[in-house]
């Protein structure tokens, strides 16, 4: 299952577990999936933070196809000048 | 220039043509956002809130709007009102006031008349009743447990909010047991540093024009790094749909992060609209500074602990970053781009805390600047201690492919070790420190990013190509475009045409940040370019009469055995006959931005009399995957490097207790000017970023993250003493040398 690193505020949904597993073949199903277990943190997921899959930072990743082996960091929101 | 890893010889990808743009902009032809005026047109000027904060009680335009040539008067009432959670609101209400003026220079109300002087007369007349209420200026008074709000519609982003605070995001990152690692070090460094707000200081102030036609369609011709953003941004303030707005590019003055907003178009467009004249309105030098975005000021805190022989074991930082009057990213990102070290034990909170200040912008790589001054100062603090090489200290902890970033994400392919290991090696750091002086080392890192690129390229009959992207050519993309295309196409680069088009000739195009433009339009130039040349094969085979796969694109011609080589130009002259037109378009969401590094060197004297520090010889390392255009390259690495330097020696906002800033105008804001300096000496690294084409990363924005630690680093070796706060002006180095 594709393994999902939650930031510091996300733990809060979590019982401060900072990695979990969730099913699901994109980004998108893997939030729903984690949204069931801890409710609140697919919303959180959802607005607000990016996901970096496989050294590529997204800014809207529900989309994106994912391997049962792919680590997903969820990140803040990057900007640029 | 220093080639890293083996990449494929090019014949123009790497090269120094003169810029497409060049001509124009050298003998003043070219038009800038200020240069364009239309046939009954009207110059509008702005009212604004000579108080850091108020509630506006009423204001009063009757007299105004009866003054000689006035056209029109808006204030907040003529735009909608959006709702607070729309995306949107912060930069709505920052356009113009709706019941608060948040800062010093908010903009109020704005008049539209036949000359600026009538405008500016008509101004002049506008009543305001305010209810004058706490100005907030500082991340203290700001975080203070009985502060007032900066702004009640300001809820905290990013973490769990309970209601309008201060506090607008919060980032927490954390690995291992810093406690414990700290404990267990044979040195912990811990030192406390602030910097001031500072603006990026583009040379052209911002600028439009907007013509709302009877229909109800506007044409806007405006300077910024992102057309489309500008529609998007028009049309949500206005309540418009973005279709009837076309907005045009100018060229662009400068924008370094600044331009990513909108401060002018909805505004000019509601005069339009009312007064049924095209409008301009261009601000003055003193509202660019009062009313549109510096870079956060910032407190931080910054402990490391090391190992007797080098090893950083852990690093705990707090950064505090004020924001000005409306929500901002600075505190999330300023946590994450703390990425260049292999700090086993980790912990890094930061916050955003608003101010009643201008609404902040990017500058460069935003946030980043000030974190990398505090933490690059501790660690040089540390090699001084352990008695150890600045660089090897660094080259000793620094990550590489794998290594994971503060997120936990792991690095991809880099090149931070490579742009030591240059510096290492370089002329200057092998030098001799010159008598009197003293040398500095600091290092930098900035993420870039991709997102939405569009671009088409046509053939033209005589064998020649246009090249349509939607991304403002602020730092070379004209050129750097049609270098990537001239390679693609095996055609001369100056047999291709680079146009930056308006939002109804080009697709959608996101707004140029991140140092994106060369590395996600280009990928869409090079698409458009590959695609195009499978169809030219086909049109080849036509010709020849040959199967398609028995054509291959050799430099420019399709070759197949037992034919003539027939060049590009032989089938464009056929396009009719053999299909129609040669076009095609490209778009993507571009991911696989390649992070970028610096790493910059400093020698420099100090005055200890008057405090003046002297930079005497600067050098700049910086990965920048492959140089499309070198000299970009290198003019993105002195340019970052000079605004670093400003913002390290002489650049800060001046604030009076009510939040006027007292220095709004380029004799008292003093950036560099090119007497104050030497030549900035660039090493372009060269590590390609796998994920592009042609192995482009982005350059625009690391150059500014290293000056600020690697002058300060330098000043602590010339003087004895460790610089913390900045700007490190003549007067603060006298106080602190008067320190014992």
């Amino acid at each position: 299952m594709p393994r999902v690193h939650l930031m510091s505020d996300h733990r809060r949904f979590t019982n401060g577990e900072a990695i979990v597993e969730s099913e699901g073949a994109t980004v998108g199903a893997v939030i729903a999936e984690l949204e069931q277990r801890y409710p609140g943190l697919g919303e959180a997921l959802t607005h607000g933070a990016s996901a970096g899959v496989n050294g590529v930072i997204h800014s809207e990743p529900q989309y994106l196809a994912v391997d049962p082996d792919t680590d997903i960091y969820f990140v803040a929101p990057l900007t640029g000048g | 220039m220093t080639v890293t890893e083996d990449r494929p010889t090019y014949k123009w990808v790497g090269t120094r043509p003169i810029r497409h743009d060049g001509y124009e902009k050298v003998i003043g032809k070219a038009r800038f956002a200020a240069d364009l005026n239309l046939p009954g047109q009207l110059h509008a000027a702005y009212l604004r809130s000579p108080h850091g904060h108020a509630r506006i009680i009423s204001i009063d335009t009757s007299t105004a709007a009866g003054m000689p040539g006035v056209k029109a008067v808006v204030t907040g009432a003529d735009f909608p009102d959006l709702d607070p959670t729309d995306p949107n609101f912060d930069v709505s209400v920052n356009v113009m006031a709706r019941g608060m003026a948040l800062y010093n220079g908010h903009a109020l109300a704005a008049v539209a008349a036949s000359t600026r002087a009538e405008a500016a007369a008509a101004v002049a007349t506008i009543q305001v009743e305010y209810e004058l209420l706490p100005v907030i200026l500082t991340l203290d008074e700001s975080m203070a447990d009985d502060a007032p709000l900066v702004n009640e519609h300001n809820i905290t982003r990013f973490v769990e909010s309970d209601g309008p605070s201060n506090l607008a995001t919060a980032n927490v990152l954390e690995r291992g047991d810093v406690d414990a690692a700290f404990a267990a070090a044979d040195l912990v460094v811990e030192r406390e540093f602030d910097t001031a707000f500072v603006h990026q200081g583009y040379i052209e102030p911002h600028g439009c024009v907007v013509d709302v036609g009877p229909n109800g369609k506007a044409d806007i011709w405006a300077s910024s790094q992102g057309h489309f953003m500008v529609r998007s941004l028009t049309a949500a303030i206005l309540g418009w749909e973005p279709s009837k707005i076309k907005v045009t590019p100018a060229e662009i003055g400068g924008g370094f992060g600044g331009k990513t907003t909108i401060y002018l178009e909805p505004i000019a467009a509601r005069l339009s609209q009312m007064s049924g004249r095209p409008v301009k309105l261009v601000m003055t030098r003193e509202e660019v500074l009062r009313a549109t975005g510096p870079a956060p000021a910032s407190q931080s805190r910054v402990k490391i602990g090391a190992s007797n022989d080098g090893e950083l074991t852990a690093i705990e930082c707090w950064f505090g970053y004020t924001v000005g009057c409306t929500n901002d990213l600075a505190g999330l990102i300023g946590a994450m781009s703390v990425a260049s070290y292999k700090f086993p034990n980790l912990k890094l909170e930061a916050i955003g805390m608003l101010t009643n200040t201008p609404k902040t912008a990017a500058y460069r790589a935003p946030s980043a600047p000030q974190a990398a001054f505090a933490i690059e100062s501790v660690i040089d603090e540390i090699a001084q201690a352990l008695d150890m090489d600045p660089i090897d200290l660094r080259l000793k902890n620094a990550v590489v492919e794998g290594d994971p970033t503060a997120m936990g994400m792991p690095h991809p392919r880099i090149g931070f070790v490579e742009c030591l290991e240059a510096l290492r090696d370089s002329d200057h750091y092998r030098s001799p420190v010159p008598d009197g002086a003293a040398r500095g080392i600091g290092s930098g890192f900035w993420f870039n990013i991709g997102e939405q690129s569009s671009a088409t390229v046509n053939l033209n009959e005589d064998g020649t190509a246009t090249v349509i992207t939607g991304s403002p050519d602020i730092g070379g993309s004209r050129t750097s475009m049609a270098l990537m295309a001239a390679e693609e196409l095996g055609i001369d680069v100056y047999s291709i045409t680079p146009v930056v088009a308006d939002t109804e000739s080009v697709g959608f195009t996101d707004v140029t940040e991140g140092s994106r433009a060369t590395f996600s339009t280009g990928m869409a130039v090079v698409n458009a370019c590959r695609e195009l040349i499978e169809e030219l094969r086909a049109r080849a085979a036509k010709i020849l009469g040959v199967e398609q796969d028995a054509v291959t694109w050799v430099d420019g011609t399709a070759v197949a055995d037992g034919h003539d080589p027939l060049p590009l130009a032989a089938i464009t002259a056929k396009a009719k006959s053999t299909g129609g037109p040669l076009t095609v378009t490209a778009s993507l969401n571009a991911g696989g931005a390649g992070p970028s590094f610096a790493v910059h060197c400093c020698d420099l004297t100090v005055d200890e009399e008057t405090g003046q520090v002297t930079i005497l010889r600067y050098t700049a390392t910086q990965d920048a995957g492959t140089a499309i255009h070198p000299s970009y390259v290198e003019g993105q690495m002195q340019g970052g490097t000079v605004q670093g330097i400003g913002w390290a020696l002489n650049e800060e906002y001046v604030f009076d207790d009510e939040g006027s800033m007292e220095n709004a105008s380029f004799l008292d804001y003093r950036i560099p000017v090119a007497s104050d300096l030497p030549m900035i000496d660039t090493i372009v690294i060269e590590v390609p970023n796998p994920a592009h084409p042609y192995g482009v990363r982005g350059v625009g924005e690391t150059g500014i993250v290293p000056p600020m630690a690697t002058i300060a680093n330098a000043i602590a070796r010339a003087t004895s003493t460790r610089m913390t706060s900045l700007p490190m002006s003549p007067p603060k180095i006298l106080a602190a040398l008067d320190t014992p």
